[in-house]
């Protein structure tokens, strides 16, 4: 093989290699973009059962129910407007709490979101953008108290 | 009293801006009429400037000690409660702080590389200076008019908000400032190669100049994030150290193509290739490094509107970057004539063409990293509609990448510059691929089923044999030369060429790291209970008792602790104690797990919450050799330490280490 040969096989390697790289990088983007969602949307059907979803808003009051072998909690996201029931199992986080601010992520099925992770409220100033946004239209007077 | 203090601060800082601006004019106008007085009135603005900003951030961290709350920054990030070691290090517990601490490291850099290389680059210096004055101004703006740490508070309240507790910790004294250390460092091979740029003399000496800085700024940029991570590990309480969070993503990018350019600079320095390209990683490197400041310390992932709420910071931010980021391309696009060089890539075999694959590769990672870490906020600003992108596309992308980077060093290292052919790499690889195969069987026999896991694993076994065997056949030839002993031909290999064998102990070290994290990510195990006192669970080859709950009061935090008798097959363990804080006068509260580390793994343990009847929620992780990854980067460490204490080398040695090992296997 003489040298233009060469470079061109060089050439020809790293297309292939930077090809197979922005495939792989688009498929797997596509896969895995999580879209946020009020339960607002949840509620006029604009979410497909069985896709991933971030489902944000406050922790209904007393909405909060957990099973007997305490893993199991069952509670309600509200935007103020609607509500969605969210079940989850494992070990809620350090910040939940009962009308704070709340993004849970997972599944919807029957209208209820399976979560597989909860966040909650970070700190004092540091809210989950997501909530933020879907709380606008929640703060009321009797809402901030 | 102390009021005066923070003002002397703040006219300091401001004294240092006017400096900066003069330093720019000088040197330009030295440069352009041959007046080396100029230069010198530039050097002096400069190191001025260092004693300035040191100043500055003096007076911050006294008025924290003093609890000075008239000072607002002090007043919202402190307290009369917060131990004293907290109170001197809040400095970069918030975003004004951090910016100061962040302009005190570029003081710290110009004044250092001012008195380096001034008799050594006299050429460079004006240009050089004038871009480090340029980077401090745009710094210095931000810091007097934008997001002062020197603002008062009228009236002082009596008594400070509080530090954010989870950065009430060890870990967070020194994560953010190697961060920054690594972050700042990469703004010496920025400003040489601006100033290369300018002079149209893009040769091997800003790239010889810079290599040590840029190899100094990659070794604090890797130490920030492994602390970031283990600070992560340990405080965040979910048995991770790594999340793809955008945070974590913001320190990754500058450090990708940090390796690239680190890697590059040496076809450059052997064979003068690479030349626009290495300007071009430099350039991003420092673009992605202020990037990243300023995606976790503008407010912007916290919401994109935090950018509404304060117009003026996000568009000065924005504007700040563009400057840089487009001045620095734009110098290079137009100087491209100047950047060819008559050096051309010989086979397509040879040490230059893995570099350009290792380039290549780090390349795509950053690229696909950006991608999952800005399209979220593009789409936001755009479209209105808010998404994630989830960490499985990060670990789809980033990792096939990596593994390829693993096999890459087992055959970038020992293939020899200009030529080679696939006789000569059979006869290099043949050793190395058996010991992968080994691997590969091994890792089979432990249940490993995965492609990737078992072609990382195989990777580490080629890398592995393959440094050995380079390493043996040079002490070999060493020895057969000079009739020394094994040991001492081994050790006077390594010394003769520290930054070879300073990158292959770097090497062994990311295997190291590598093998952690797959050894961690593959064999986990995960278990949540709900106990009442005296029940026992299992995780690994742990028993576990759950003795009951108790409060527990710190300092200034109060905490619902699980006492937990563990116990390794039939020995005693001891006792395990997790916590759950909470901080009265911010309302947070944080997780303390409980962690043994022990060679084969750690044990890892979580409270969650009080189920009532005196019954917890516990999680408990085993997570085997994830200690591993420390190691490793130590080993890191001492690998880029000894490779640093290699002076610069104008010529011979790091060109014939390769032909060493010729000799030895003719």
């Amino acid at each position: 093989m003489n040298r233009k040969a060469k470079r061109g096989l060089l050439i020809f390697f790293a297309a292939v290699v930077l090809a197979a790289s922005v495939l792989l990088m688009l498929s797997a983007f596509r896969e895995n973009i999580v879209f946020f969602h009020t339960p607002s949307d949840v509620r006029s059907g604009a979410v497909a059962a069985g896709t991933q979803t971030r489902l944000g808003g406050l922790v209904e009051k007393d909405s909060v129910k957990r099973q007997a072998d305490g893993m199991d909690v069952a509670f309600r996201i509200t935007d103020g407007a609607n509500a969605i029931d969210v079940r989850y199992r494992g070990i809620l986080p350090d910040l939940f709490r009962e009308e704070q601010g709340v993004v849970a992520e997972g599944v919807i099925v029957d209208g209820a979101l399976e979560a597989s992770t909860i966040l909650a409220k970070h700190d004092e100033n540091y809210m989950p953008r997501e909530v933020a946004d879907a709380l606008k239209a929640y703060e009321t007077p009797e809402a901030v108290k | 009293m102390s009021g005066s203090v923070i003002e002397l601060g703040m006219v300091a800082t401001a004294l240092s801006l006017v400096l900066a601006i003069v330093c720019i004019a000088a040197s330009i106008y030295g440069a352009s009429t041959q007046q080396p007085v100029f230069n010198q009135v530039a050097r002096q603005a400069l190191l001025a400037n260092f004693v300035l900003v040191t100043l500055g951030c003096f007076t911050v961290v006294w008025s924290f000690v003093q609890n000075d709350f008239s000072v607002a920054y002090v007043a919202q990030n402190s307290n009369t409660h917060l131990p004293l070691i907290y109170r001197l290090t809040a400095l970069w517990g918030a975003h004004e702080g951090s910016l100061l601490l962040w302009l005190w490291f570029l003081t710290l850099y110009s004044a250092l590389v001012v008195l380096f290389h001034w008799k050594t680059h006299p050429r460079s210096m004006p240009y050089v200076m004038a871009t480090l004055a340029a980077v401090q101004v745009g710094f210095q703006v931000l810091i007097l008019f934008l997001s002062s740490p020197f603002t008062e508070l009228i009236p002082a309240p009596a008594e400070g908000r509080e530090l954010n507790p989870l950065l009430q910790d060890p870990g967070l004294i020194i994560h953010p400032p190697m961060l920054y250390l690594g972050y700042v460092g990469f703004v010496v091979p920025f400003a040489f190669a601006v100033a290369a740029l300018i002079r149209g003399n893009a040769g091997a000496e800003w790239v010889v100049a810079t290599r040590r800085w840029t190899l100094f700024a990659w070794l604090a940029l890797t130490s920030g994030i492994m602390l970031g991570g283990y600070w992560a590990y340990y405080e965040l309480g979910w048995g991770g150290y790594w999340a793809w969070d955008p945070v974590e993503n913001a320190s990754l990018m500058p450090w990708l193509t940090g390796t690239a350019l680190l890697h590059s600079i040496m076809a450059q320095e052997n064979r003068n290739l690479f030349r626009s390209w290495n300007a071009f990683l430099a350039i991003t490197t420092f673009a992605l490094s202020l990037l990243g400041t300023f995606l976790v310390r503008s407010g912007v992932l916290t919401s994109v509107h935090a950018f509404a709420v304060d117009p003026t910071r996000g568009t000065y931010l924005l504007a700040f970057l563009g400057i840089v980021t487009l001045g620095g391309f734009g110098l290079l696009i137009f100087r491209a004539d100047t950047l060819r060089s008559n050096a051309r890539l010989d086979g397509s075999l040879s040490r230059e063409s893995t570099l350009l694959f290792n380039n290549l590769f780090l390349v795509v990672a950053t690229a696909t990293v950006f991608l999952g870490t800005l399209y979220p906020l593009a789409v936001e600003v755009m479209a209105d509609e808010r998404i994630t992108v989830a960490a499985p596309y990060f670990n789809k992308t980033v990792l096939p990448i990596m593994v390829a980077i693993v096999w890459l060093m087992a055959i970038g290292p020992v293939v020899p510059w200009r030529k080679s052919n696939l006789t000569r790499l059979r006869k290099l690889m043949a050793g190395p691929i058996c010991a992968a195969l080994v691997c590969l069987l091994t890792g089979w026999f432990f249940g490993v089923r995965a492609l990737l896991p078992l072609l990382a694993l195989a990777g580490i076994g080629c890398v592995l044999a393959s440094i050995a065997l380079d390493t043996w056949r040079s002490t070999k030839a060493r020895i057969d030369i000079s009739g020394k002993s094994w040991f001492a031909g081994l050790i006077a290999t390594a010394l003769w060429n520290r930054r070879r064998y300073g990158g292959f102990i770097v090497h062994l070290g990311v295997t190291i790291v590598v093998f952690g994290i797959l050894a961690s990510g593959l064999f986990q195990e995960t278990k949540t209970v709900a106990v009442a006192p005296g029940e026992q669970f299992k995780i690994g080859a742990y028993t576990l008792t759950f003795d009951g709950l108790e409060q527990v009061q710190g300092p200034n935090w109060a905490a619902l602790q699980a006492n937990v008798q563990v116990f390794s097959g039939p020995d005693d363990a001891g006792l395990m104690q997790p916590q759950r804080r909470t901080y009265p006068r911010g309302g947070m509260t944080t997780t303390e797990s409980a962690i043994r580390s022990t060679f084969s793994g750690d044990l890892y343990l979580v409270v969650g919450e009080e189920l009532g009847g005196g019954r917890a929620s516990l999680r408990a992780y085993f997570i085997p050799l994830v200690g591993w990854i420390w190691v490793g980067w130590l080993v890191m460490i001492v690998g880029s330490l000894f490779a640093l204490s290699q002076a610069r080398t104008y010529a011979a040695p790091a060109r014939t280490a390769p032909d060493v090992a010729e000799a030895a296997n003719p």
